[in-house]
C-alpha cells in the first residue's frame, strides 16, 4: 500500500493543478467546461508532436513530422499555446455566447460537443495509438517511504511548487483578488471598476496553462493517448466536487485525496484482478458525497437550485 | 391556538462574517397586514428567504401556525398555507399565463403521473374548476386578456400581478409579498396596493416588503423596520414615521 | 396539424438524405434503407426517453447509454441466452415480454438511483454524476463477467423475440429480399415509437406535463407553490429511463449479441445529437432527427476516405465523431430549436 501512496500521490498532484485549473474557471465563468479534458490533452500533444525526433516513425496526418525539440522548450512552448488556445476558446466562442446571453445550459451542452469535436480532431492527427514522450527510460529510486523514478518526483515537486504559487499568486497579487471578487460577486466588482470581460480572458489562458501543464506531468508519468484528457476528466471532477466546487484551495486537496484513493484503492483485497476499476472508486466517493455533503470538504452550502 | 401565525425566536444568519440577518424575537398576528422595510441590504428578503425556508438559518427557531418549521422544506411550508412571492419575478416564461395559474392551483394529486394517464371524469371536472377560477383571478387582476399568451411575454407589472395571481391560486393563509409594487407604474401600483388591501380585508395575512413608503403607510397596520439585520423599530406606520432609529437609518451615518 | 415551414422544411430533409444514400449506394439499397431505417427506430426511440429528460423538465443527462444498458442486459439475462468466453448456456428463461417488463423497471429503478444524490442540487451536477454512473455501470458489466459475459458479451437470445414472428411477414419480407430478423426488429422499434408518443402527447398536456414544465422553467417558484420539484425530476427521470432502456432492448436485438463496447458515451452523444437535430421539446423531432442523423453518419465514411487518403479505421471513425460534435455544437449555437422544435421555447434564455 505504501507503494501506491507513491502513485497517488503523482496522480493526486496532476489531478490537482488540473482541478484547480477547471474550478478557477468555474468560479470566474460559472461555466462547467467539459472541453477541460482535451486541453489537458493538448498539452501532452503538443509537447510530443515538438520533441519527437524528426525520423521518427510517428507520422501526424501523412504530412507532419516531428520537429525534434529539446524537451523542455517543447513543453514550455506546449504551455504557452495552450493557454492562447484557452484565450481563443474565450474570445471567439465564449465571450460572444455571453454577450449573447446563452444560458450556462445550451453552453454546457455546447462545451460537451466542443469536447467531441476536438478528441477526435486529435485523433485524426495523433492516430489512436498509445505515445511516450522521448525520455529516457529511468530506474526507481526510493525516497522516503515510496519508490519512482527520478523524473516523476520532479514532476511531483513541480506540482507542489505550482500549487503553493498558485495559493500565493491567488491571494496577494491584483490580478488574484480581482479574480476572486468576480468568482464572489460578478456585479459588485464591475462596479469597483474591475473589468470583468479582462479578468475572465485571463482565468481563461491560465486555466489552459494550467491545463495543459497537467497533461504534460500526465504524459510524463504515463503516456500520451488521444482521448487522455477525457479519461481523467470524471477523476477531476470528482476531485472538485470532494474538495469543494468554488474554492481553490478545496480543489487541491480534493483532487489529491482523490489521487490518493484511487491508488490506493488498489491494494484493497476486494479490488482483486479489477485494478482498472479503481477509477470507479473516486466516481462512487464522489457520488457518495453529493448526495451526503454535496458542498464537499471545504465547499459553502450553497442555495438549492 | 396563539394568534400569532408566524414566529421567529433568536433567528441569526451570517454570510462571510457580515450579519445578515439578527433578530431576537418577532411575531406576526393573524389577519395583520404588516410591511418589513429598511435600507438596502438590511436583511428582509433573507428574512422572507429563511422563513419560508429558501435558506438554512445558522441558529434559531421558526413557528408557522404553532408549528415548527425550523428545518422544513419550502415546499412543505407553503403547503401549510404561508405562499411567498420574489423580488425578481419567478413566473414560468415558456407556459402561458393560464397554465401559470392552473399549475399554482392544481392539487398534488391532480398533478400524479398516473391520474394523468388515466383521465377520469372526476380530473377533468377539477381541471374545469381550477380554469374556472383562474379566469376568475385573472378578471380581478385585469390580466384576462393575457391568458393565453406565454408569461415572458408579460410587462414587469404583469408579471407581478401573475406572481400574485398564481399565490391565490392557493388560498393562502399568510400571504409574503417581496417588494410587490417594484417596477411597477404609479396607476397600476395604486390599483394594486388596493388590491392588497381587499385581501387584507378577505382575513389574509399579509407580510410585505416595500421600499415604497408612501404605499406602506398607508395600507399597513403594522411596520417593522429592519437595519443590519436587526430590528431597529416596529409599531403602527405613524410610530415609526417618527422614530429617530429609523430616520437614522434611512439617511445613512458615515461611520460604518 | 398545420403544413408550416418547419415542417416543410423537416421533410424535405429527410428525403434528401435519403436520396443521398441512394445516390452513394447503387446496389443493395433497399437493404442499406432497411438498416438504416431499423437503426433510427431504435436511436429515436432512445432520443424520445432524452427528450422527457431535457425537452420536458431540463434534466442534463449524460449518461443514456448507460439506461439503454441496463434495460438491455437485465432483459437478455432474463431470457435463454449463452454468456462468457464459454458461451455458458442459459435455457432457462422467462418470456420476452415479462423479461422486457422487468427490464424497464430496472432501467427506471436505476434512474431513481442516479437521481437521488443529484436532484437536490443543480443541473450541472446531475450531469456529472450520469456521466459518472455510466462508467461505474461500463466498468461493472466488464468486470463481473460471470454474470455478464464481460468483454464477451452474450450472444444468442435472438429466438425469445424472432419467434414471434408470424408466417406472412417472412414471406413478405423474403420477396423483398431482405433479413427478416433485422426487419422485424425494425418494425417493432418503430411500432413502441408510435405508441410511446402516443402516451407522451397525452402526458405532456396532461396536469403532470404540466408540473414538469414549470420545474424545467423555475424550480424555486414550484416549491414556493407546494410543490416537490425533486420529486417531480424523479419521476421524469424514471420515465426516460425506461424509455431507455426498451430502446437498448432492441439495440440488442438488431445486433444480435452484446458486450462492453455497446453502451459507452458515444452511444449517448449520437442520442444527444438526434434529439437537438429533431429539435427539443419536440415529440415528433426524433423521429426525422434519428433518420437524417442516420443518413448522414453512414455515409461519412466515405466522405473520409476521400479527403484523407490513408487514414486507418479509427481515424475515420474520428471523423464521424467529429462531425457529431460539430453538429451538436453548432446546433446549440445557431439553432437549439433543431427542426421541429417550438421557437417559443428556445432554449436560449434558460440560465
Amino acid at each position: 500500500m505504501i507503494d501506491q501512496l507513491g502513485n497517488g500521490l503523482l496522480l493526486g498532484i496532476i489531478i490537482s493543478v488540473a482541478s484547480v485549473a477547471l474550478s478557477l474557471l468555474y468560479s470566474v465563468t460559472r461555466i462547467v467546461n467539459f472541453a477541460h479534458g482535451e486541453i489537458i490533452a493538448l498539452g501532452a500533444i503538443l509537447t510530443l508532436f515538438f520533441s519527437n525526433p524528426v525520423d521518427s516513425r510517428v507520422i501526424y496526418l501523412d504530412r507532419f513530422s516531428p520537429l525534434g525539440m529539446d524537451f523542455f522548450i517543447s513543453a514550455a512552448l506546449a504551455v504557452i499555446l495552450c493557454g492562447v488556445f484557452g484565450g481563443l476558446l474565450e474570445l471567439c466562442l465564449f465571450r460572444p455566447l455571453r454577450k449573447a446571453e446563452v444560458g450556462n445550459i445550451a453552453i454546457l451542452v455546447v462545451t460537451i460537443g466542443l469536447s467531441i469535436f476536438i478528441r477526435h480532431l486529435y485523433l485524426i492527427f495523433a492516430t489512436g495509438r498509445v505515445q511516450n514522450f522521448p525520455l529516457e527510460l529511468e530506474r526507481r529510486v526510493t525516497y522516503l517511504f515510496f519508490d519512482m523514478t527520478p523524473r516523476n518526483f520532479r514532476v511531483l515537486i513541480a506540482g507542489l511548487v505550482v500549487m503553493v504559487l498558485i495559493g500565493l499568486f491567488l491571494t496577494f497579487t491584483r490580478i488574484g483578488k480581482a479574480m476572486r471578487a468576480v468568482r464572489d460577486s460578478g456585479e459588485l466588482a464591475s462596479i469597483s471598476g474591475i473589468n470583468s470581460d479582462n479578468i475572465i480572458l485571463f482565468t481563461w489562458i491560465s486555466s489552459s496553462m494550467l491545463a495543459g501543464l497537467a497533461g504534460i506531468f500526465q504524459a510524463i508519468i504515463n503516456d500520451v493517448r488521444y482521448n487522455m484528457g477525457f479519461l481523467i476528466l470524471l477523476l477531476i471532477f470528482a476531485g472538485t466536487v470532494l474538495g469543494g466546487i468554488g474554492t481553490s484551495f478545496g480543489a487541491m486537496v480534493g483532487g489529491l485525496l482523490i489521487g490518493i484513493f484511487v491508488q490506493v484503492s488498489v491494494a484493497f483485497p476486494f479490488m482483486e484482478g479489477h485494478t482498472e476499476a479503481k477509477n470507479a472508486v473516486a466516481l462512487a466517493i464522489m457520488i457518495v458525497i453529493l448526495l451526503f455533503r454535496p458542498q464537499g470538504i471545504f465547499g459553502q452550502k450553497e442555495r438549492i437550485s | 391556538m396563539s394568534n400569532k401565525l408566524l414566529e421567529v425566536k433568536n433567528l441569526k444568519k451570517t454570510f462571510g462574517g457580515l450579519k445578515a440577518v439578527d433578530i431576537e424575537n418577532l411575531s406576526f398576528n393573524k389577519n395583520e397586514l404588516t410591511s418589513v422595510i429598511g435600507p438596502n441590504g438590511a436583511g428582509k428578503t433573507t428574512f422572507f428567504d429563511l422563513v419560508s425556508r429558501f435558506q438554512q438559518q445558522d441558529i434559531g427557531e421558526i413557528y408557522f401556525k404553532d408549528k415548527k418549521i425550523t428545518k422544513s422544506q419550502p415546499y412543505k411550508v407553503s403547503r401549510l398555507g404561508l405562499i411567498r412571492t420574489f423580488q425578481l419575478t419567478k413566473v414560468f416564461d415558456r407556459m402561458t399565463v393560464l397554465e401559470n395559474l392552473m399549475f399554482s392551483g392544481s392539487s398534488i394529486k391532480n398533478d400524479s403521473f398516473f391520474q394523468s394517464i388515466i383521465s377520469t371524469s372526476s380530473s377533468k371536472k377539477y381541471e374545469k374548476g381550477l380554469k374556472d377560477k383562474a379566469f376568475e383571478i385573472m378578471k380581478d387582476l385585469n390580466i384576462e386578456k393575457m391568458s393565453e399568451s406565454y408569461a415572458r411575454e408579460l410587462s414587469g407589472g404583469q408579471k407581478k400581478l401573475l406572481e400574485l395571481g398564481r399565490s391565490l391560486m392557493k388560498n393562502p393563509e399568510l400571504l409574503m409579498l417581496d417588494e410587490p409594487l417594484a417596477g411597477v407604474n404609479p396607476k397600476l401600483a395604486e390599483d394594486l396596493l388596493e388590491k392588497i388591501k381587499n385581501l387584507s380585508d378577505q382575513g389574509i395575512t399579509i407580510l410585505m416588503v416595500e421600499h415604497n413608503i408612501e404605499a406602506v403607510m398607508k395600507i399597513s397596520e403594522r411596520v417593522v423596520v429592519l437595519a443590519e439585520g436587526q430590528v431597529i423599530a416596529e409599531g403602527s406606520p405613524q410610530d415609526v414615521r417618527n422614530n429617530n432609529k429609523v430616520i437614522e437609518a434611512y439617511l445613512g451615518t458615515a461611520d460604518e | 396539424m398545420k403544413i408550416s415551414s418547419k415542417w416543410i422544411t423537416t421533410i424535405l430533409l429527410t428525403f434528401l438524405s435519403i436520396a443521398l444514400v441512394f445516390v452513394l449506394n447503387p446496389d443493395g439499397q433497399l437493404r442499406i434503407l432497411a438498416n438504416l431505417l431499423t437503426f433510427a427506430g431504435i436511436y429515436a426511440l432512445a432520443a424520445i426517453g432524452l427528450n422527457v429528460h431535457f425537452g420536458l423538465t431540463g434534466l442534463l443527462n449524460f449518461g443514456h447509454a448507460s439506461f439503454m444498458g441496463v434495460g438491455a442486459y437485465v432483459t437478455l439475462l432474463l431470457i435463454p441466452h449463452a454468456a462468457g468466453r464459454e458461451g455458458e448456456i442459459n435455457e432457462n428463461g422467462l418470456p420476452f415480454l415479462a423479461a422486457l417488463a422487468i427490464g424497464i423497471v430496472a432501467a427506471a429503478l436505476f434512474g431513481l438511483l442516479l437521481g437521488l444524490p443529484a436532484m437536490r442540487l443543480r443541473g450541472d451536477y446531475l450531469a456529472i454524476v450520469t456521466i459518472a454512473a455510466a462508467e461505474i455501470f461500463r466498468l461493472l458489466i466488464r468486470d463481473l463477467e460471470s454474470i455478464t459475459g464481460g468483454v464477451y458479451g452474450i450472444i444468442n437470445f435472438s429466438d425469445a423475440l424472432q419467434k414471434y414472428r408470424p408466417v406472412f411477414f417472412d414471406e413478405a419480407v423474403a420477396r423483398l429480399d431482405l433479413a427478416p430478423a433485422q426487419i422485424w426488429v425494425g418494425l417493432l422499434s418503430w411500432l413502441t415509437v408510435f405508441i410511446v408518443l402516443l402516451l407522451l402527447k397525452r402526458l405532456s398536456a396532461s396536469p403532470w406535463g404540466r408540473a414538469l414544465r414549470a420545474v424545467r422553467e423555475d424550480e424555486d417558484a414550484v416549491r414556493a407553490l407546494g410543490k416537490n420539484a425533486v420529486w417531480l425530476k424523479l419521476q421524469s427521470f424514471m420515465l426516460g429511463a425506461g424509455i431507455a432502456g426498451i430502446a437498448g432492448v432492441f439495440l440488442a436485438f438488431n445486433y444480435g449479441s452484446v458486450q462492453t463496447t455497446i453502451f459507452v458515451p458515444l452511444l449517448t452523444f449520437y442520442v444527444w445529437a438526434i434529439m437537438i437535430l429533431g429539435g427539443v421539446g419536440s415529440l415528433t423531432g426524433p423521429i426525422f432527427g434519428s433518420i437524417i442523423f442516420w443518413a448522414i453518419i453512414s455515409e461519412t465514411d466515405k466522405i473520409a476516405s476521400l479527403i484523407f487518403e490513408n487514414a486507418d479505421g479509427q481515424q475515420l471513425a474520428g471523423v464521424r465523431f467529429m462531425l457529431v460534435g460539430l453538429l451538436i455544437m453548432m446546433l446549440m449555437i445557431f439553432r437549439p430549436s433543431g427542426l421541429l422544435g417550438k421557437k417559443e421555447e428556445l432554449l436560449l434564455n434558460v440560465k
